[in-house]
């Protein structure tokens, strides 16, 4: 089959993925070889099928989404007391704020690290929001002063809340990244992730709405940006139920 | 930040900056969560995948390589395939609890992904009128193909109809759609 052949919409329904096996396979067998033209022709389709996501009736979101969205995205984040859980979370809070409002005055960069603190407040918010539900099942791990150990938490809607203690510090160059393990399949990447100076961190991710699929998280170390597998052996594997 | 671009937002969301991650939600949040309201038919799952969606876009934000697609194509995409998850899976488990869309009640602000600059918002917004002009049936089929990923032997199961019907309604919807575009009958 030359690839002249083949029309532009074939390359669409091969990107929808309705495209008969024969058809399939002959536009697989150009991808195989190289083909320069029929990569151009479905990245052409790729943009024009992720559009079609706009034929969908227009609804706007509610309002609290945007900041739901937000507070569960995270940068690698510090916790300053994390044994007395609720009223140490609130303490960080407040102590995070009072830091970058002094820090404000103090330095040019005091902006960026002002963003960043809020998102580690709105992070905290989240973890105690997610802590404090009926639903969410708590998991815990470690009974050793000196070994790693702490807390998953898992609520219905899939957030996932890993505290850890007592983690060893990190080669240089290398971050802890978090995974949900499924059942059957290959771990997620959930994230990266470095604890302070007392091996204490907090991470949060969402295992989606599949939540029951998720046997286990595990922790590995990776390099600083991540990985998109595991790469190393894990040092801690959590079972979910 | 209103004047960023896609390649902008990609490198501050690697560089962690957690500011980007509005902007992006700003420029695809509708989009998305007006894609998952439509696939799962519940205002509380469609935000629970929001959610998720930028959730990943932020922890896979390293591994996003431009050379492959643009930003929001990537977006777009991971958006479908989890609507497409999400729908299968609430097929087999809550098929007697979907009620037909004409019930739902949207409110619809068609202008507000407007302005963005070199964005994916620019060509869902042309797509979305392009397939404005199609005839209905060649809608129906493409939307059973987008939003619940069926095969087009399970739409033409479905619809009741001849295979080699829903086939050429296929193509002609999306070479139409290709066709007024190309025209620049969709802006």
């Amino acid at each position: 089959m030359n690839h002249a052949n083949i029309a532009d919409e074939t390359y669409d329904l091969y990107v929808l993925g309705v495209l008969d096996a024969e058809d399939k396979e002959q536009i697989d067998a150009h991808l195989r070889e190289g083909c320069e033209y029929c990569t151009t022709r479905l990245q052409e389709s790729e943009k024009l099928t992720a559009a079609m996501a706009g034929i969908a009736p227009q609804v706007n979101p509610p309002d609290a989404l945007r900041a739901r969205v937000l507070s569960s995205v995270v940068s690698p984040t510090r916790v300053h007391r994390p044994t007395y859980w609720i009223p140490a979370l609130i303490a960080a809070c407040l102590a995070l704020l009072a830091l970058a409002v002094w820090s404000f005055s103090r330095n040019a960069d005091a902006r960026r690290q002002l963003a960043e603190t809020r998102n580690q407040r709105d992070v905290l918010r989240l973890a105690l929001a997610v802590m404090s539900r009926p639903d969410t099942k708590a998991v815990q791990f470690g009974n050793l002063e000196n070994a790693p150990r702490g807390r998953v938490f898992v609520n219905k809607h899939g957030t996932v809340i890993f505290i850890g203690l007592g983690l060893p510090n990190l080669p240089a160059g290398k971050s802890f990244e978090l995974w949900l393990v499924p059942a059957l399949g290959a771990p997620q990447a959930a994230g990266v992730f470095e604890p302070d100076d007392a091996g204490r961190a907090v991470q949060i991710a969402s295992a989606g709405p599949d939540v029951a699929n998720r046997a286990a998280i595990a922790v590995t170390i990776e390099p600083r940006q991540g990985s998109p597998a595991p790469t190393s052996k894990p040092f801690l594997v959590v079972p979910l139920s | 930040m209103g004047d960023v671009t896609d390649a902008d937002l990609i490198g501050q969301l690697k560089d962690r900056e957690s500011n980007a991650l509005g902007v992006l939600y700003d420029r695809y949040g509708q989009v998305v969560y007006s894609l998952f309201l439509r696939t799962c038919r519940d205002a509380s799952t469609a935000e629970d995948l929001v959610q998720e969606l930028f959730l990943r876009v932020w922890n896979r934000a390293q591994y996003f390589d431009p050379q492959r697609g643009s930003l929001g194509v990537w977006i777009l995409s991971i958006a479908r395939n989890m609507a497409i998850d999400h729908s299968r899976s609430a097929r087999v488990r809550f098929s007697a609890r979907l009620r037909p869309m004409e019930e739902a009640e949207f409110k619809s602000d068609p202008n507000s992904a407007a302005g963005r600059p070199e964005s994916g918002i620019d060509e869902v917004r042309t797509v979305r009128a392009a397939f404005s002009y199609l005839n209905q049936k060649q809608k129906q089929v493409l939307e059973l193909a987008y939003f619940e990923g069926l095969s087009q032997s399970e739409i033409a199961r479905k619809l009741s109809e001849p295979l080699g019907t829903v086939k050429s309604w296929m193509r002609s919807g999306l070479s139409r759609m290709r066709e007024t575009i190309k025209a620049g009958g969709a802006k």
